[in-house]
């Protein structure tokens, strides 16, 4: 039993650890993200002109909208980087399955993402004047398990994507409508750990968080390999 | 013998809505506090329902796929999911029309309202991503796949934005005008239900059979493009 | 109660009548598209057939 699980997770990890380096090496898809994220906070600055209260107020939903947006160019990448010289079908083809395909491309993404955001976040504190919180920790936590939803979600359905000519267009309108429950939690949250609100009221928000990150990753880990072969 | 089906269905629900319709219009008193714009629950929320109890039929229709391979179960999925978007367009536009009586705005992030309008960007990626695959079989096996992630994610969608604007009150669009329906007002909703639950499966039969005239015109297709 | 009311009422009853015809229609429209597609390429298989003989 032990030895299946460290095979699955070899395996899992081997793959997580090549999508790292090859992003590491090249480092395009974290660039062109943490670009887009300062772009988008430019952007809201000329959208919103509001005093610094009315900011602390709506803080947590621009971090995860800019999050969200960010997030996407990377899962774009996730599966089309594959296509290139047909790799995508030789991986398929290889004693790698597919829920360990998939999920070492999660992680790998799931990484990405998370340094993306650590980027964002001191700067969106810097650019609104948003004091770095008490609770950080636990604002930390709340960004683990939000990102953790949209990664499996992203990463699924950039598989189902990948063979679309419409696919940069295709990924985002499918996946916000589902992101929905972690994106309202996570946004919820954040918003009373910046402005320092009771967050025993809003454990719910912990709740949905948790509830969706758990039954997505079952229900990825179960459908993938017919996403992915058929 | 499927025609006839159609035909009948159809002319039952025509009948059922047109006398409906009489009953809505001249015997329903008016509700005291909204007055008129009342009424137009008795689309609302049958369209509501039919629509919702299409997309779970939807899925179940796409796991038949999934187990079985067999694309006339992808045809009736995705004819259902067709039906039940039209329903849930009505459902918007009529929840819309409502608002705007009672609060005077077209549009309001009303609970319900703003799920099923993610139900509806749902389902819209549906037909988009349908659209955007050639080879039947790997369409049928994707949006079946989609189709199991959307009602599974629309329960937690509903209920997390129930709880969001629980926290962030906003307008509600009250159904029951202060406490229960009276009697006399029940019958008409049950009969308008049962009307468009007949008119959706009529619409239902003549897509499905639609989607496989398509699959025999691919079949035929490449039987002619072997020579 | 006010015309107003009654107004939108009858808007709202029409949007969702014009919906369903609308949809009808589309229905109409597709078949009528997929009844041409399938005649001519019921014709492609008979021309093919023929030309092998």
């Amino acid at each position: 039993m032990r030895f299946l699980r460290q095979k699955f997770l070899g395996q899992t990890l081997a793959i997580a650890a090549k999508d790292l380096r090859s992003e590491i090496r090249g480092k395009e898809a974290v660039n062109a993200s943490v670009s887009f994220a300062l772009v988008i906070l430019l952007l809201f600055s000329f959208a919103f002109d509001l005093e610094p209260e009315q900011i602390r107020d709506i803080a947590g939903g621009l971090l995860w909208l800019v999050f969200a947006f960010a997030g996407t160019l990377i899962l774009n990448r996730s599966f089309a980087r594959e296509l290139v010289n047909d790799c995508l079908d030789a991986l398929l083809a290889s004693p790698v399955s597919g829920a360990q395909l998939f999920f070492g491309k999660c992680l790998a993404n799931y990484v990405l993402i998370i340094i993306v955001e650590c980027i964002s976040l001191p700067v969106f504190a810097i650019f609104y004047n948003v004091r770095v919180p008490q609770r950080m920790a636990l604002l930390f936590l709340v960004m683990l398990l939000g990102t953790w939803g949209i990664t499996v979600i992203g990463t699924l359905f950039s598989a189902m994507t990948v063979n679309l000519r419409l696919r940069e267009l295709m990924l985002p309108t499918l996946i916000y409508p589902m992101l929905i429950p972690a994106l309202v939690g996570a946004i919820e949250l954040s918003r009373v750990l910046i402005n320092g609100g009771p967050l025993a009221e809003n454990m719910i928000w912990f709740r949905i968080l948790v509830a969706f990150n758990v039954i997505f990753t079952i229900l990825s880990l179960a459908l993938v390999e017919i996403v992915l072969v058929g | 013998m499927r025609l006839k089906i159609i035909l009948t269905l159809s002319a039952v629900a025509g009948l059922i809505l047109t006398w409906n319709l009489s009953r809505i219009f001249l015997q329903v008193p008016d509700e005291a506090n909204q007055g008129a714009i009342f009424r137009i629950i008795y689309f609302h929320v049958p369209a509501a329902i039919t629509s919702f109890v299409g997309f779970y039929l939807a899925m179940f229709s796409a796991i038949g796929y999934l187990v079985t391979k067999d694309l006339r179960f992808d045809s009736v999925a995705a004819s259902v999911n067709e039906v039940s978007l039209a329903f849930a367009s009505i459902t918007l536009c009529t929840g819309s029309i409502w608002g705007r009586i009672i609060w005077g705005i077209w549009w309001t992030w009303d609970p319900r309202l703003t799920s099923f309008f993610v139900c509806w960007l749902i389902y819209v990626g549906y037909f988009m991503l349908r659209r955007a695959i050639d080879d039947p079989t790997a369409r049928a096996r994707l949006s079946a796949v989609l189709s199991i992630f959307a009602c599974v994610d629309i329960v937690l969608v509903w209920k997390s934005i129930e709880w969001f604007r629980t926290q962030h009150p906003g307008p509600v669009l009250e159904i029951r005008g202060g406490g229960g329906m009276a009697p006399g007002m029940e019958a008409p909703l049950c009969w308008n239900f049962l009307a468009l639950l007949m008119l959706a499966t009529a619409l239902i039969l003549i897509r499905t059979r639609q989607e496989s005239t398509k699959l025999e015109i691919d079949a035929l297709r490449r039987h002619a493009n072997a020579f | 109660m006010s015309p107003q009311n009654y107004t939108f009422m009858f808007y709202g009853f029409a949007v969702a009548w014009l919906i369903v015809i609308g949809y009808v229609i589309s229905i109409a429209v597709r078949e009528k598209k997929l009844r041409q597609e399938l005649d001519r390429v019921k014709k492609m298989v008979e021309e093919g057939e023929g030309t092998r003989r």
